[in-house]
């Protein structure tokens, strides 16, 4: 057992789907963990299985094989209620496509997840959070209203509204230009490097893994980590 | 819950106020509104018509005795709270000096009549008007046949019984004064005070005592449910206005029938855009519900979050409904206030509950499968977009749709057996429906394959889509069907009772015409250019026995009860006619119509299928008559169904000709005279004294006025129903043009040119509305043949015109609707179209 505690640990992780031929594995016995507090970047080209291991590791999806478990949690043994549960205590997310519920406003989308686990005040700590990611301004605009950029930030804001012990980012500067994903990007390590959350990104974008303490590359369904720097970048911030 | 509660609200409240909602919500509002302005429209209007009817027998009830009746009867009746009014009647010869006739009196109280009025004339015949005076003590008002057979006129005094009366007004109608070609004396009315002075009514006389009711259904159903022990079969009658077998009672009935099916078929209408609405509502929330489910939401939140939601949008739409169903309703009673009797002021809370009810039941139970769907949405839909509901059983959504349609049918039309016709027939359509629609896709699958033209998009579109467009397509085609039966219905029916009474329909009758005036009148008719019927030879008969077997018991109860109607026809006394052409409207049931009697064969016996069942009479029966000092003998050999609702004069017993040829017939016979022409009938039937007259005009005008009014009535419903129809139908193309978002905008981005994406949509909707209109003509004829023969007693017939008519208006119809959608989706740039795809 590691000193520090392991936040995800995973063990001969598969996943199989059934197709019209027959069953096909998507993931390759998988085993690895991640300590508390780490930020890993999982890199790979599209199709690789990045975003069927995110759903697995986050609990969104059921594994054909093996064990995880977050936070000491067996999430292989959970059924979708009770992974549902783990999710709304201990998880937050952010996605490409932002996935903001377009009929609330930008400050009830950020205040969705500590009501559905909840939390005490969660109007006052949505206009808090919204104030840092500096959306006050915006917080009775619906998403259609707001830009890609200020969408994503509403949605950093509800990842970290109910201070997730583990975020899980997929692909978070995808829908964004350069300017854009700079911002987020920043937003997204400060509040993280804040809260000590421990960050799962899934990206193509090797410049944002870099900013990563660790990288795994995922290739056919098969996870390795990754030990050659990826670019000569330097956090950059 | 607190969550689930204050989450629903405030989701909401805003795709309310974002215009997200409209489509479920005008759904909802369709649904209510239509079933409420049109039960409530049918309501007011059947009670409307009731009350018409129920002039008919100057009341909602009536009890007719042969004995005067208890006196706490009549107090137990007011106690409930109803209006009483009292008749007493017998018949009776009234003489003014030499002159003398047998007349119909009635003695009447100054309530009477509870429904309807008085009718007199101020010349004899003339054109009667209404009035609300009573004949007062020590006078009589009489009709113009003892006017003209007494020989009085206004202010002469006359003797009915031992009271000698003055002669105040001259009597043109009363309201149930019955309408009968026989037996029918000229009618005195005069004051119940007078009767006394009279002595007519003492022992050995035929009275007949008549007591009238009005008042709430239910209090006068409570009162029957008191009094029907105390009655005795042989004594006393109790008539409603339910009981009513005239042509205007039938046709009132069968009008309620086809009210009751076009709100029926506007509940079904209403819970296909429902359906349809249900389905993009719960499409649309796929993601919130991931969204939702990845945050942590439980499955039973997200449960109670959107039922929660669908109760507010239920209960909105409600409100809704019924606000704009109430004042719609009310807009058009007020436009026809002048032309369709409805009864204006009444609240009716029935309509209002099953407006709700329909609501309530289409809103929960149509959207129960596309929200079960959609909780079962998985939360990995954040990753994967093309994740769908895992949930996907369309039996599951036919069963609860089906229970639903079901369950509103049942609980609108109270009557299982029109529900279950409907509701089995409308499985058998959607099932073949559904056959149909994958034949004709796969069908199309050859059609469509070629370059990329707007048809090949077309079909292409409509291949791929196979299952969304087989629910489309059937939607579109019960739409169109069910708009057809409703047209349909309505032409029929509509013309079937105009057909009762054409342009042109008797309206005197005469009877009494000897041989000799016989030739007279016809040639009296010729030279005024007037219109008549056949002569009738009739002769009074008296029915002896049935095989050997005397008769006890009357035929009906006209002797002791002028006022029956013409269907009741005869008493023991039977007028029997002969003849070897059988009559108009009469149809053979059983046997063999005796025009190819043989000489030394039995003489032949026509019997009418009623007085046959009624006195148990039966094929080879020999029946025996006595006319005058002869007796007259017959084997049944056929057993007739007379049609009642033509006003003709008709007969229980037709003899063969040959029977009757020593006897002296006279005729009955009707004709026509212009009502502008009126005057002219004194001069006309003057040569003719003793044969008796009857005016017939004020009963055929009234029964023509209420078919007009119920016609125009059921012209309103048609509309509201294709009204219904029209949105119905909007919806779903509305529908279905969202789901066509995505590829539009594909198409635009790749730089399809919009008259060709236009072209293609458009083509897309035609070959829908083509394929739906055939389907419905299709649908229809089943339907209507079900209809016609299950609920509605009319003959079936095939409708081909509408097999022309109903692809090319679907057509026409749904491709208008498909381009204007796709006009106002393609009048948007391609980069707002991507970003509402999103």
């Amino acid at each position: 057992m590691n000193a520090t505690p392991s936040m995800i640990e995973t063990t001969s992780l598969i996943k199989k789907v059934n197709t019209s031929e027959g069953s096909l594995q998507i993931l390759q016995p998988i085993s690895f963990s991640v300590n508390a507090g780490q930020t890993v970047a999982i890199i790979g080209a599209s199709g690789s299985g990045k975003s069927t291991l995110l759903g697995l590791l986050a609990g969104l999806d059921e594994v054909s094989g093996g064990e995880i478990f977050l936070d000491g949690q067996p999430l292989h043994d959970m059924d979708e209620e009770a992974r549902a549960r783990l999710r709304g205590e201990k998880v937050g997310f952010i996605f490409q496509s932002f996935m903001l519920v377009q009929s609330l406003t930008a400050l009830e989308n950020i205040m969705l997840p500590a009501e559905i686990a909840g939390l005490s005040d969660p109007k006052g700590r949505a206009e808090k959070i919204i104030a840092q990611v500096g959306l006050e301004h915006r917080a009775h605009h619906f998403p259609n209203q707001l830009s890609g950029g200020e969408q994503q930030r509403v949605a950093i804001a509800r990842a970290f509204i109910t201070e997730p012990k583990i975020l899980f980012a997929d692909e978070p500067t995808g829908n964004l230009d350069s300017a854009n994903s700079q911002k987020v990007e920043d937003l997204l390590f400060s509040m993280n490097a804040d809260l000590k959350t421990t960050l799962i990104l899934v990206t193509h974008d090797d410049e944002l893994a870099s900013r990563c303490q660790r990288q795994l590359r995922m290739h056919a369904g098969e996870l390795s980590e990754v030990t050659e720097p990826l670019k000569a970048v330097a956090g950059g911030q | 819950m607190g969550l689930s509660f204050s989450l629903a609200w405030r989701l909401f409240k805003h795709e309310a106020r974002r215009g997200e909602l409209t489509i479920i919500l005008l759904a909802i509002v369709l649904s209510v509104t239509s079933v409420l302005s049109l039960s409530l429209f049918s309501e007011r209007l059947q009670q409307a018509l009731t009350d018409r009817s129920a002039e008919f027998i100057a009341a909602d009830s009536q009890l007719r005795s042969r004995t005067p009746v208890p006196t706490e009867w009549i107090e137990e009746a007011k106690a409930r709270g109803l209006n009483t009014a009292f008749q007493i009647s017998t018949r009776s010869m009234v003489f003014a000096g030499d002159e003398l006739a047998l007349s119909d009196l009635r003695a009447v109280d100054d309530a009477y009549p509870l429904k309807g009025l008085v009718k007199l004339t101020d010349t004899p015949f003339g054109q009667g008007f209404e009035t609300q005076e009573k004949p007062q003590p020590g006078n009589v008002w009489i009709d113009s046949r003892l006017i003209q057979l007494l020989g009085v006129e206004i202010g002469d005094l006359i003797e009915v019984g031992d009271a000698s009366l003055r002669v105040d007004k001259i009597l043109s109608e009363i309201p149930d004064g019955g309408f009968s070609v026989f037996n029918t004396d000229p009618m005195l009315l005069m004051s119940d005070a007078d009767i006394q002075t009279t002595n007519l009514t003492g022992a050995g006389s035929r009275v007949s005592y008549k007591h009238y009711f009005t008042g709430d259904a239910g209090d006068i159903e409570g009162y029957y449910d008191w009094l029907r022990p105390k009655l005795d079969r042989e004594i006393h009658r109790w008539q409603s206005i339910e009981d009513d077998e005239s042509p205007i009672g039938q046709s009132v009935q069968r009008a309620e029938e086809f009210f009751l099916l076009a709100s029926l078929l506007a509940i079904i209408l209403a819970a296909v855009s429902i359906a349809v609405a249900a389905q993009r509502f719960s499409q649309r929330h796929f993601d919130p519900v991931a969204i939702m489910k990845t945050l942590g939401a439980s499955k039973e939140t997200v449960r109670q979050i959107y039922l929660i939601q669908i109760c507010f949008i239920t209960l909105l739409g409600i409100l809704l409904g019924i606000t704009i169903g109430y004042v719609l309703q009310e807009a058009v009673v007020a436009l026809l206030a002048d032309s369709v009797p409805v009864s204006l002021n009444t609240w009716y809370w029935r309509p209002l509950g099953i407006a709700a009810f329909t609501g309530i039941t289409c809103a929960l139970l149509f959207s129960l499968y596309p929200l079960m769907q959609l909780f079962s949405v998985p939360p990995l839909r954040v990753l994967r977009k093309d994740i769908d509901a895992t949930l996907s059983s369309r039996a599951l959504q036919f069963v609860f749709s089906g229970s639903a349609v079901f369950l509103l049918m049942l609980f609108y039309s109270g009557d299982l057996k029109i529900s279950a016709i409907l509701f089995a027939s409308g499985i058998a359509l959607v099932l073949s429906l559904i056959g149909m629609t994958y034949l004709l896709i796969m069908l199309g699958r050859k059609l469509g394959s070629g370059g990329m033209g707007a048809w090949t998009l077309a079909w292409a579109r409509i291949r791929r889509r196979a299952m969304g467009n087989s629910v489309q397509l059937i939607s579109f085609a019960i739409t169109i069907m069910l708009l057809l039966v409703v047209l349909v219905m309505r032409n029929d029916m509509v013309q079937q009772w105009r057909d009762q009474l054409p342009e042109g329909t008797p309206n005197y009758f005469l009877a009494n015409v000897t041989e000799s005036q016989k030739q007279g009148l016809v040639a009296s008719f010729d030279r005024n250019n007037i219109e008549y019927e056949k002569f009738y030879p009739v002769a009074r008969g008296r029915f002896v026995s049935i095989n050997d077997e005397s008769i006890r018991t009357e035929i009906t109860k006209e002797d002791e009860d002028p006022a029956d109607d013409g269907r009741q026809g005869l008493g023991r006394e039977a007028n029997l006619t002969w003849s070897t052409v059988l009559q108009y409207g009469n149809e053979i049931k059983e046997g063999q119509w005796h025009d190819n009697w043989q000489e030394g064969e039995p003489t032949p016996i026509s019997i009418e299928e009623e007085v046959a069942e009624r006195l148990d009479i039966n094929m080879g029966d020999v029946l025996t008559f006595n006319v005058g000092s002869e007796q007259i003998v017959a084997t049944v050999t056929s057993i007739r169904k007379i049609d009642w609702q033509t006003l003709q004069p008709n007969f229980f017993f037709v003899l063969h000709p040959k029977a009757m040829e020593n006897f002296q017939a006279t005729y009955i016979t009707s004709f026509h005279l212009d009502v502008d022409r009126k005057s002219e009938i004194s001069a006309l039937m003057a040569p003719f004294a003793s044969v008796t007259l009857f005016d017939v005009d004020a009963r055929i005008d009234q029964i023509r006025e209420i078919i007009d009014q119920v016609s125009l009535a059921v012209e309103f419903i048609l509309i509201l129903v294709l009204v219904a129809g029209g949105l119905v139908l909007i919806a779903q193309v509305q529908a279905s043009m969202d789901e066509r978002l995505q590829e539009l905008a594909i198409l635009r981005t790749l730089g399809l040119k919009g008259s060709r994406i236009r072209f293609s949509v458009i083509n897309e909707f035609l070959i829908i509305g083509v394929v739906a209109g055939l389907m419905a003509a299709l649908s229809n004829e089943f339907s209507l043949w079900l209809l016609q023969t299950n609920v509605f007693q009319m003959p079936p017939s095939l409708h081909m015109e509408y097999w022309g008519i109903a692809p090319i208006a679907g057509a026409i119809v749904v491709g208008l609707l498909g381009a204007l959608g796709c006009w106002r989706l393609l009048s948007l740039n391609t980069g707002t179209l991507l970003r509402k795809m999103v």
